[in-house]
């Protein structure tokens, strides 16, 4: 008698090929993926390696203060005889080629290479707090309306439709849109309306002209959050419609009108999934150039938002005046243009000699892009975590 | 009165007198339109496009809801209901019982504590939760969730209690618990509750209205009703053979 073992096995394999494209199949997917994998830690990698040494040093502090802490300038490279260099600002160039008298060999100046990048990091800052605030904001207010107070119906499908399309205009095209609304049209309020002025509407005391608030953080910030909203819409509506609904019944039945219904016992519980869309928006704004460069961004600035040049005050003038001068300072990090990291770095890649000063810059400012959108991103993901935890349900 | 989903009649004819301060009891096999004729009574059925009511019109305290000069928010205030699903919000027990009071404008703490400790009492929950009034609705058992609902629909004084099948996702204990307090709530409250087991019907209503495709068979006081019902439809429902 034959034992178990002997007989042919009826699970058998099939080699007639189906086995063998399974395996091709699996091993092409598997090498896609890995393909993106890798590319994406290459980057990062590379990103790390060549900015890191710019950002960071070995000895105390760690990290190369004059980087974070000096607006962007001219870098000046100054050789002596015996191939020696000495980097420096615009300031210390002459004293060292008076120091190196006879021995002084060659001077190199490199646009935007030396200082730091203080001037982008606040400007970017600036841009994101700004549209971020203006496209939550909005988006929230548009995404309760669609999803509480909208009737279902053609109009609201076509309003959805409206959003995605939104998404996938080009960047360019929003830099242009915000160009033409809020650099050369949006209202300001002026005693003497410009002669570019669209319409200005006399108000007795002041103007209202639709003159433009002309290049600045205000028309970026606004131009950004219009980038951004249809994603913080989509999102929001999304977050929106995972609350219960029992708890808009409940509320309802006991007497809320809709508005106490959403703030009471909507908006609570949607919060946490809002400020995780808010995340990408960040992200979206921090690196978005084209929107922008029309708008707010200037490639060269030496001087911080907030440093607005005002003419002196006389000795004797009043606290009211200083105070007056304090506050359009202070205002200026609206109404003033500024530096932004994107374009920062596009500057230093594509509108000056390349060579290893300017490539030194470019990586620092890509490195401390990619740390500052990471730390912004964690942030607001700790705000969710903190938030999940007193509203669950 | 008549009612409409859109083109579909969901409700025909219905004629009820729903007696003061008794438990009225909804019977019907599903689809009947129960839970419509009592989310009639408090308008909610205004939320779902296209429902409306078509003829005849529904009178609580002797006042056509569907006036215009009815106030959706009062009119809902003081016709509370209890859902099928406990649903309490995820916040604490007692901001939960306080909810109906502060979107009606109360901050008094005193007037509120008073108010949260007295549909406590009533919906039983009192003893078992007065050390926890801050704690999460959540973490409640489901009956206890059940009864919680209860008392933040009574905490806004209500003079009609509507229950749609409150009992249908509890378990036997929970039920009674929630069936003995109908009984002591009918004395302050009207009360009508949906409900698809019969036996609660018999054991907490007054009174009992049978439906059947969006009419009322019939409706007469429970014990009548189960005794000796005058409808051969009543008859053979009750008897389960059609259900």
């Amino acid at each position: 008698m034959k034992s178990k073992t002997d007989h042919a096995n009826p699970f058998a394999g099939d080699s007639t090929g189906i086995q063998k494209r399974e395996t091709a199949a699996r091993w092409a997917l598997r090498a896609g993926s890995y393909l993106v994998v890798l590319t994406t830690a290459a980057i990062m990698l590379h990103i790390f390696v060549k900015g890191a040494p710019v950002v960071f040093r070995s000895e105390w502090p760690f990290v190369n203060t004059q980087f974070l802490t000096e607006l962007p300038s001219q870098l000046h490279v100054i050789e002596d005889k015996q191939g020696r260099r000495y980097e420096t600002g615009v300031n210390g160039a002459d004293a060292i080629k008076k120091e190196l008298g006879e021995n002084y060999r060659s001077e190199k100046t490199i646009a935007y290479s030396g200082g730091g990048i203080l001037g982008p990091i606040v400007g970017t800052a600036l841009l994101v707090i700004v549209s971020v605030s203006v496209a939550l904001f909005l988006g929230v207010a548009c995404a309760i309306y669609l999803s509480e107070y909208a009737k279902h119906g053609k109009f609201l499908e076509l309003i959805r439709l409206a959003i995605l399309n939104l998404a996938g205009v080009p960047s360019v095209v929003f830099g242009l849109f915000g160009l033409g609304a809020f650099v050369l049209t949006a209202p300001v309020f002026v005693d003497v309306p410009a002669d570019r002025s669209v319409l200005a509407i006399p108000l007795g005391f002041t103007t209202l002209s639709f003159e433009g608030w002309d290049t600045c953080v205000l028309s970026g910030g606004f131009t950004l959050a219009f980038v951004i909203l249809p994603v913080i819409i989509t999102a929001s509506e999304q977050c929106l419609q995972a609350v219960p609904q029992g708890f808009r019944e409940t509320s309802m039945a006991l007497g809320a009108t809709r508005w106490q219904t959403i703030r009471y016992s909507v908006l609570p519980f949607a919060t946490p999934g809002i400020l995780t869309s808010s995340i990408l928006g960040i992200a979206r704004a921090a690196g978005e150039t084209a929107p922008i460069m029309f708008t707010a961004a200037l490639a060269f600035k030496d001087k911080l938002p907030w440093q607005k040049d005002l003419p002196p005050l006389p000795a004797d003038a009043s606290v009211f005046a200083q105070w007056e001068q304090s506050l359009q300072r202070f205002l200026g990090i609206f109404t003033e243009s500024v530096q932004a990291l994107p374009y920062h770095i596009y500057t230093l890649a594509a509108k000056i000699p390349q060579n290893e000063y300017s490539e030194r810059a470019q990586y620092g400012s890509v490195f401390v892009f990619l740390v500052l959108v990471a730390a912004l991103a964690t942030v607001s993901i700790w705000m969710r975590i903190h938030l999940r935890k007193k509203y669950r349900w | 009165m008549d009612f409409c989903y859109g083109a579909s009649r969901a409700l025909e004819d219905i004629s009820l007198d729903v007696p003061y301060h008794r438990v009225t009891a909804l019977i019907g096999p599903s689809g009947c339109g129960k839970s419509t004729l009592l989310r009639c009574i408090n308008r909610m059925n205004d939320r779902v496009p296209g429902a409306r009511v078509t003829r005849g019109q529904v009178r609580v305290k002797g006042k056509n809801i569907h006036d215009a000069d009815v106030d959706l928010t009062q009119l809902r205030k003081q016709v509370g209901m209890v859902f099928q699903k406990s649903n309490p919000f995820a916040k604490s027990i007692y901001d939960n019982v306080a909810y109906g009071l502060r979107i009606h404008g109360e901050k008094n703490k005193a007037v509120l504590d008073e108010a949260v400790e007295r549909a406590l009492r009533h919906s039983a929950l009192w003893d078992e939760l007065k050390d926890r009034l801050g704690a999460s609705a959540l973490a409640l058992s489901g009956g206890q969730q059940q009864r919680l609902c209860i008392a933040r629909a009574i905490a806004t004084l209500p003079d009609v209690l509507l229950m749609d099948e409150p009992c249908s996702a509890l378990d036997p204990i929970s039920t009674l618990k929630i069936e003995e307090l109908m009984s002591q709530l009918a004395r302050e409250f009207t009360v009508i509750i949906v409900t698809h087991n019969m036996q609660q019907a018999v054991r907490v209503s007054d009174f009992t209205a049978f439906l059947h495709l969006g009419k009322i068979i019939e409706f007469g006081p429970t014990e009548d009703i189960f005794t000796n019902p005058r409808e051969k439809l009543t008859e053979d429902y009750l008897r389960g053979i059609f259900s």
